[in-house]
Order: structure tokens, then C-alpha cells, then sequence
């Protein structure tokens, strides 16, 4: 659905190289820090910035033969960016009814009313919450085959996030033809709502893997001085000195639990996995 | 291109307020001043300055980032906002030629064909501004338009009032000029004016998409 070769984009000194791939039926979650280059590689798929290199595949097209009415195909939110917020909702139907020749008014309306939503007030006197809910909803509203969303339940709180997060996953139930791409700061979002995950980090991706994998074969190994000497090292991604010894992670959990049964294993949660491949050191 | 002119007219309404106290203004000034031209251009500018405004509650809080997402060329952005600009400008000239030739006629100081060949001449003038404004407005962003939109209208009037002065320098009379218009086929003259004006905009538009399409978000 989405392809990502080399793509290229300098600023000053950073400098972003990045290759992804989101496949038909997968939910793919990008992480990464802040100014770690995600919402500049959402920007370049959807042409709000020019790359410098590399190539960009969406549904089949080159970028940048990709034209206006093909995108009524994605949906999008951006993080910090939406409708004017000098709008209400009122004022969003009859544009959207407009710019998508299948937007579907009667469900948009009715998600409106369902989050509690006030139709006649102006964006920009919505809650971060009330914001987030209606970028979602404009973004699944005209049957898109592929979502682009960029933080898109930054400032909810856990149930509305949660009726979010639903409403993803029933997005992708109606039809098998259909991907999203999805960047969060959330684990949690990304833990029960993505089949795999890009880390970038500085521009690079440095970790994809599925989320099945990383849930199950992912694991901090705590160790002392004497432990860390005499383990093997060859499934070990990162170490980090600690006032203990030594945190190291590895994708061989099953591995170091069978051959050093009195190793502190702990289970590796997205969180974890982050800041290990981000703050730890490659062997 | 419908749903973003449907967007900015939806934006219009926050002016709504503006709107009625310029059309108050405009309708004031035609029963006590008697320039027709002044009050016709005031208009048409007017209605232009409502198209910048409405790129400036595009531009705000990186709002363009989210429209060019949505299936919006920049193409598409740039027609819409001159359709916005002919729409707006005209109504104003409209407005502002209707109410001037009425308070004329109430008054007894202009005939109807007078009124109606100065608001043809004057509607060239109103194409040439959204021509000169536009590319500028779209080009520069937040502080920076805000000091172009003071220039351009600022160089408009400066350049009226330098034209005036030197056809007076030249012993050239603009009234009876005005007047001797009729004689020399107003009508040619009118159309060669929205010729220019009509092919002012077209450059304009281009460099315009130029404009939007070298543009970041």
C-alpha cells in the first residue's frame, strides 16, 4: 500500500534516510523521539515537502505522479495540524461532502454525536480531545483505503482513546483492502492496535519487527558484573551500564531463559524496547 | 475546488460584522462624497482584502499542512483563491458602482449611462489589484504578508495619485478625458482595459501555482 525507499530529506544538520513498507491489512506504527524525523516522513508521503532522494510508493503510484483526486483514496491526521479553527462541524460537511465523492455523511454525523461533539461551535474552542476525535473521524469518514495518521490520539484521555483506538480496528474489519500507518508516543496504541513497528531514530529506522515478535521475544536481561562477562552475547541488541551491572536487550528471550535459568528476565514492553535501542549501546 | 470555495465562504462568516459596517460605510459615502471612482475601487479592495484574509485562516496554525493532504492540488488552491478574489472584488465593485449611481441619480449629479461607462472603466482596476495582490499575499507569509498588503494598497493609491499629478504636469484634463471617452468608442476602449486586466490575472494565476507549488509545509 505504502512504499518507502531511501528517502531522502536534509535540514540543517539532520538528515533523514528512511525505508519502511506498510502492506495491504497491516496496521504499521512508526516511534520514535521528538524531531526523530516521523512527522517529516508523513509530510514527504504526502507531498507537503519535497524529498532530496529516494522513492515513494502510494497504492501502487509514484508519488509524485499521485494526483489530488487519488488522494481522496488516504485519510489523514496530522498532529499539528487540521481544519481551520474558525469552523464548526456544521461548516466541515457540506467541504467534505464536497472534496470526497464518498463521504459518508450519516456516519460521520453519527460518530459526531456518539463522542459528544458539538456540531455549531468553532474548532478552535474544542478541547485537545474534542480536536483529536474529529481529525479521526474526518479521516475515516469517505472510505479511504489507507490511513496516514500522525499522533492521532495525542491529548485523549484512556477511554476516549480506547473508542478510538475501536474505531481503527473496525475501520480495518470492513475491508481487507485497507492499511494505516500510524505514529504515536503511546505504546499502548501501538501495542494493541499495530501488527509491526518502525523505531526511527535520528532519521534512521533502527528496529522493525513485528508486534508479536516484540512482545514475546523481546526482554531486558538484568545482570551483574560477573553474569555480564560470562553470557552469550551473540543475541544481545544493546547493553546499558547500570548501577547494578549491566541492562541488555535481546530478541532471543526463550534462549537465555532456557540456558541461564537464574538470569532476571524482564518480558520487553515497546517502552522498554525503545529506550533500550535508543540510550543502550550495539555490542 | 467547490468544497474549499465553500470553505472560504463559510470563513466570510467571521467577518460578518466587517461586512455590514463596510456595506454601511460604502453606502454612506456614496450620498456624501461624489467620487464615484473612489467609492467603487474602496469596494473592490475591500473585497479583496477579504480573499487575504481568508489565505491568512488557511496559513494559520498550519492549517495549509492539513488542506494539501486532503484531494486539493495546489493548482486547485490557487484557481479557487482567484475565483474567491473575482467573486469578492466584484461584488464590491458591483455594490459600490449600484450604490454610487443611485445616490448620482438621487441627486441629479450623474446620469445612469455616465455611471455605468465609470464602473466598466473601474472594473479593470479591480482585476489589476487581485493581479498584483495575490502573487505577493501567497508568497509571503504571517508579519511579512500583513506589510504587503500595506504596500501594494499603499503603491495603488500612490501610483493613482502620481498618474493624476502628471496628466495634470502634461495639461492633460482626466474629466474631460473622461468626458471625450464616448467619442473615441468608449466601447473599445472598455474592452481593450478588461482585456489587460483579464490577461494581467491569467500571468498573475501562473506565477501564482509557481508560487504554491515550490511551497513547503
Amino acid at each position: 500500500m505504502l512504499k518507502i525507499d531511501n528517502l531522502n530529506k536534509s535540514y540543517g544538520t539532520f538528515r533523514l534516510d528512511c525505508s519502511m513498507e506498510v502492506l495491504q491489512g497491516r496496521v504499521t506504527g512508526l516511534v520514535g523521539q521528538n524531531g526523530a524525523g516521523k512527522s517529516t516522513t508523513f509530510k514527504a508521503v504526502l507531498g507537503l515537502i519535497r524529498p532530496d532522494g529516494g522513492r515513494i510508493e502510494i497504492l501502487g503510484k509514484d508519488s509524485s505522479q499521485f494526483s489530488a483526486k487519488e488522494k481522496q483514496e488516504l485519510g489523514v491526521v496530522l498532529s499539528n495540524a487540521g481544519f481551520s479553527g474558525y469552523l464548526t462541524i456544521k461548516d466541515i460537511v457540506p467541504v467534505m461532502g464536497s472534496l470526497y465523492a464518498r463521504f459518508d455523511k450519516t456516519f460521520f454525523l453519527e460518530q459526531v454525536r456518539r463522542f459528544g461533539l458539538p456540531d455549531n461551535q468553532k474548532i478552535k474552542e474544542f478541547s485537545t480531545g474534542m480536536k483529536a476525535k474529529l481529525k479521526v473521524l474526518t479521516a475515516i469518514s469517505h472510505r479511504a483505503r489507507l490511513l496516514i495518521l500522525d499522533e492521532p490520539t495525542a491529548g485523549l484521555d484512556v477511554v476516549a482513546r480506547d473508542e478510538l483506538l475501536e474505531l481503527l480496528r473496525a475501520f480495518m474489519e470492513q475491508d481487507e483492502d485497507r492499511g494505516i500507518l500510524v505514529s504515536s508516543h503511546i505504546s499502548g496504541d501501538l501495542e494493541t492496535l499495530c501488527d509491526d513497528i518502525y523505531m526511527l531514530h535520528n532519521g534512521k529506522i533502527i528496529l522493525h519487527e513485528d508486534t508479536d515478535v516484540l512482545l514475546d521475544d523481546y526482554a531486558v536481561l538484568k545482570v551483574d558484573e560477573q553474569q555480564y562477562r560470562t553470557i552469550e552475547k551473540r543475541y544481545i541488541l544493546r547493553c546499558r551500564k547500570e548501577s547494578f551491572g549491566y541492562s541488555c536487550l535481546t530478541n532471543q528471550k526463550r534462549f537465555y531463559m532456557e540456558n541461564y535459568p537464574k538470569l532476571a528476565v524482564l518480558k520487553g514492553s515497546i517502552d522498554e524496547v525503545i529506550m533500550m535501542m535508543i540510550r543502550g549501546e550495539a555490542l | 475546488m467547490r468544497g474549499l470555495l465553500i470553505k472560504d465562504l463559510k470563513l466570510m462568516r467571521n467577518m460578518g460584522n466587517s461586512l455590514i459596517i463596510i456595506l454601511l460605510v460604502a453606502v454612506g459615502m456614496s450620498f456624501y462624497n461624489s467620487d464615484m471612482s473612489f467609492i467603487v475601487v474602496y469596494m473592490a479592495v475591500i473585497g479583496t482584502t477579504f480573499t487575504s484574509s481568508t489565505i491568512s485562516y488557511d496559513e494559520f496554525d498550519n492549517g495549509n499542512a492539513f488542506l494539501f493532504s486532503l484531494p486539493v492540488s495546489r493548482k486547485d488552491y490557487v484557481l479557487e483563491k482567484y475565483l474567491f478574489a473575482l467573486l469578492m472584488s466584484g461584488t464590491g465593485w458591483l455594490v459600490g458602482s449600484i450604490a454610487s449611481i443611485a445616490a448620482g441619480a438621487a441627486k441629479g449629479s450623474l446620469n445612469l449611462a455616465e455611471g455605468m461607462m465609470t464602473a466598466l472603466v473601474l472594473l479593470p482596476v479591480a482585476f489589476c489589484l487581485s493581479a498584483f495582490l495575490l502573487p505577493l499575499r501567497l508568497k509571503f507569509e504571517g508579519e511579512k504578508s500583513r506589510i504587503v498588503m500595506i504596500i501594494v494598497m499603499g503603491g495603488f493609491l500612490l501610483v493613482a495619485v502620481m498618474v493624476a499629478k502628471l496628466a495634470k504636469g502634461l495639461g492633460i484634463d482626466l474629466d474631460t478625458l473622461g468626458e471625450r471617452i464616448p467619442e473615441m468608442s468608449a466601447g473599445a476602449g472598455i474592452a481593450v482595459a478588461l482585456g489587460i486586466g483579464i490577461a494581467l490575472l491569467l500571468i498573475s494565476c501562473q506565477i501564482s501555482i509557481k508560487i504554491m507549488e515550490h511551497k513547503e509545509f
